[in-house]
């Protein structure tokens, strides 16, 4: 456990960095936002922070950064900020297509025989209500791809352990931005940074400020 | 059979109580091969053991009973001292090519001694055993090769468990082509003998050498690369398409362990509800950020085109989706979409409309603080919140909380009391707002 809680310090303050650097690139981008830009521009610079914490090892964090910059306005602010080292990946679709129809059809007819089998040993009760579960399972697994960014084309185990990297990584995310939160708040309170919203990003910066301050 | 068994037990306990320090320092360079020929040292004290067991075997005998306390039908180790005395010569010549052959050679041929050995024993005692099958048999023999050479136990005993060792269960599974089940039941004796040995490994361990037909088919039955033909389990084709099956399932079911310490109320056994908490919790989590990244944004007064724009990604988004949408998500875009006309209006209006659906506004840090308390998990932060109301809301009112305001949203799932007898759970936004 103890390792655990290093590990993920460490990959909070990876994201924070990340992060500031998105909104600061984001914001000399554009100069005055609205408030809807602002809550786009906060949203993206973490969700590609985040992603880019797994340096693209994940499908998930490539599918991410991949449907990010499918935005044309977003590429070229994600092209600044990953100017460096990114390196954004993405299997050809049809090489996927066709390795899982082969698997696919190999599975249908495996399934029908199975099927057959298990229908002369157990009861038909027993077979119908496996069906159903399974038909359970399925439709839920259906819904954890739509969930999880480029799960679509995933067998069930890779797709469960890119669950549970994203969950992983989700629940980083979460914390530093709800800390970041409660800490600008705090400051707000105590007359720290400034309540303006053109002054919104000053603000961030302070209480950041403080914060790296806190942890190193 | 038993008094040859404790010979090998005190065998084995002594070579722990001795060399404890040099076996361990051998074990940090254990992989998956057995170190036979690494173990010189423990032969020379097992030599002199044997002479003294050999002149005082009732001590001996006596010294064991503190172990066996753990299996109740080991009643018959009241009769030691008179198959002792038929046994003994036989059992020592055999002990003494065992550990010739633990110095020289494999795994294999120490477990054929072995089972020479046990068969020497005669099955006389057997009957008080239940058959665990040869499943229990392979496991608790190849738990004895193992525990003679070294004396990290906890990982050994866990290996054959898990075949972390495929080269040994794949030899162990070629010895047992040829073996009856009266074989695996002197075998499951001899896995009894490692109950010494087993007491550090908790309580974890020994129901696993008890019951090792589940265990052992788990962990011997899907070898990595059968060199043999693989001996069938009881009740399992030994076809590779269901053993490749049984592979997948073993994965899928470590990974979803793995998966259930994370996300909270995970403590369901089905695989389907574990899906269902899963899911739940991941849109927990993508809908808090985009909660908390509108959150702080130091803009006072323009809050309700936030909550419209989110509204509004969330339709744009379950367009494409086709796949979940379902009826819950129509229901809460819908009171998404009132609530935000409402708010942009009047907020006193949009509260009451709020109440009658039976939700309310709350700050988020409130929020989670609730969570915490009702749920079960362990992080305060993760906690999708499953929470039986009837029509009351939950909180009346509004907080007057922090001086500036923070638009935060919450994910209350709450199941409806009573009426349905279904018990559906249908997810309905309460959205937070705090003056």
């Amino acid at each position: 456990m103890k390792a655990r809680t290093g590990y993920s310090t460490s990959l909070k303050q990876e994201f924070l960095k990340k992060w500031i650097k998105g909104i600061r690139i984001y914001s000399n981008f554009k100069k005055d936002m609205n408030i809807l830009e602002r809550k786009k521009a906060i949203k993206l610079s973490a969700d590609l922070a985040i992603a880019s914490t797994r340096n693209a090892s994940t499908r998930w964090s490539r599918t991410l950064t991949a449907n990010i910059s499918k935005n044309e306005t977003n590429k070229i602010f994600v092209e600044q900020i990953f100017s460096d080292s990114e390196v954004i990946k993405k299997e050809a679709p049809s090489r996927l297509m066709a390795r899982s129809n082969r698997i696919a059809s190999k599975k249908i007819w495996r399934r029908s025989h199975i099927t057959q089998i298990k229908a002369r040993k157990m009861g038909p009760y027993a077979v119908k209500a496996r069906s159903i579960a399974k038909k359970l399972v399925k439709n839920r697994t259906k819904v954890l791809k739509s969930l999880v960014p480029g799960g679509e084309n995933m067998d069930g185990i890779s797709l469960i352990k890119e669950t549970l990297d994203y969950i992983v990584s989700l629940r980083v995310q979460v914390d530093v931005m709800r800390r970041l939160a409660s800490a600008a708040e705090n400051s707000t309170r105590l007359g720290l940074s400034s309540k303006c919203s053109v002054h919104w990003l000053q603000g961030i910066f302070t209480v950041l400020d403080h914060w790296c301050a806190m942890v190193h | 059979m038993q008094p040859g068994g404790r010979e090998l037990e005190a065998m084995n306990i002594n070579s722990l109580l001795n060399q404890e320090q040099s076996l361990q320092e051998m074990n940090n360079h254990q992989n998956g091969q057995p170190q036979m020929s690494s173990h010189f040292d423990p032969t020379s004290s097992h030599d002199d053991f044997l002479d003294q067991m050999m002149s005082s075997i009732p001590s001996s005998n006596s010294s064991f009973n503190w172990d066996v306390s753990s299996d109740a039908a080991r009643a018959d180790h009241a009769l030691p001292s008179t198959l002792l005395s038929q046994f003994d010569d036989q059992s020592a010549q055999l002990i003494s090519k065992l550990r010739q052959h633990q110095i020289s050679s494999g795994a294999a041929k120490v477990l054929m001694l072995q089972q020479q050995l046990l068969l020497s024993r005669g099955l006389t005692g057997n009957g008080l055993r239940t058959p665990s099958g040869a499943s229990g048999g392979e496991s608790g023999l190849l738990q004895i090769p193992l525990n003679l050479t070294n004396g990290d136990h906890a990982d050994v005993v866990d290996g054959s468990f898990q075949s972390t060792n495929p080269a040994d269960d794949a030899s162990v599974q070629g010895l047992f082509n040829g073996f009856t089940g009266t074989l695996g039941q002197t075998a499951n004796q001899s896995q009894h003998f490692h109950h010494p040995q087993a007491q550090n490994f908790g309580a974890s361990a020994v129901p696993g050498m008890n019951q090792p037909a589940a265990s052992g088919s788990t962990g011997g039955g899907t070898p990595a690369q059968p060199r043999q033909r693989v001996r069938a389990r009881r009740g399992q084709a030994t076809d590779p398409h269901s053993i490749a099956e049984r592979l997948r399932r073993e994965r899928i079911a470590e990974r979803m362990k793995a998966l259930q310490e994370l996300v909270p109320n995970a403590n369901k056994t089905d695989k389907a509800s574990m899906l269902d908490e899963i899911i739940d919790y991941v849109k927990f989590l993508q809908l808090q950020v985009k909660v908390l990244s509108m959150s702080r944004l130091g803009g006072a007064t323009a809050v309700a085109p936030l909550v419209a724009d989110m509204s509004s990604e969330r339709r744009s988004s379950n367009g494409t989706q086709t796949a979940s949408s379902s009826n819950n998500n129509e229901t809460m875009t819908v009171t998404e979409n009132q609530v935000a006309k409402l708010m942009e209006e009047d907020m006193g209006t949009a509260m009451q409309y709020l109440q009658g659906k039976g939700l309310c506004l709350m700050p988020i840090s409130l929020a989670t603080a609730i969570s915490a308390a009702t749920c079960h998990s362990r992080n305060p932060l993760a906690a999708t919140n499953n929470l039986n109301t009837s029509n009351n809301p939950l909180i009346s009112g509004e907080h007057g909380g922090p001086t500036s305001p923070s638009m935060s949203v919450l994910t209350v799932q709450s199941a409806a009391i009573g009426g349905n007898g279904a018990g559906e759970a249908s997810v309905k936004d309460a959205t937070s707002f705090s003056k």
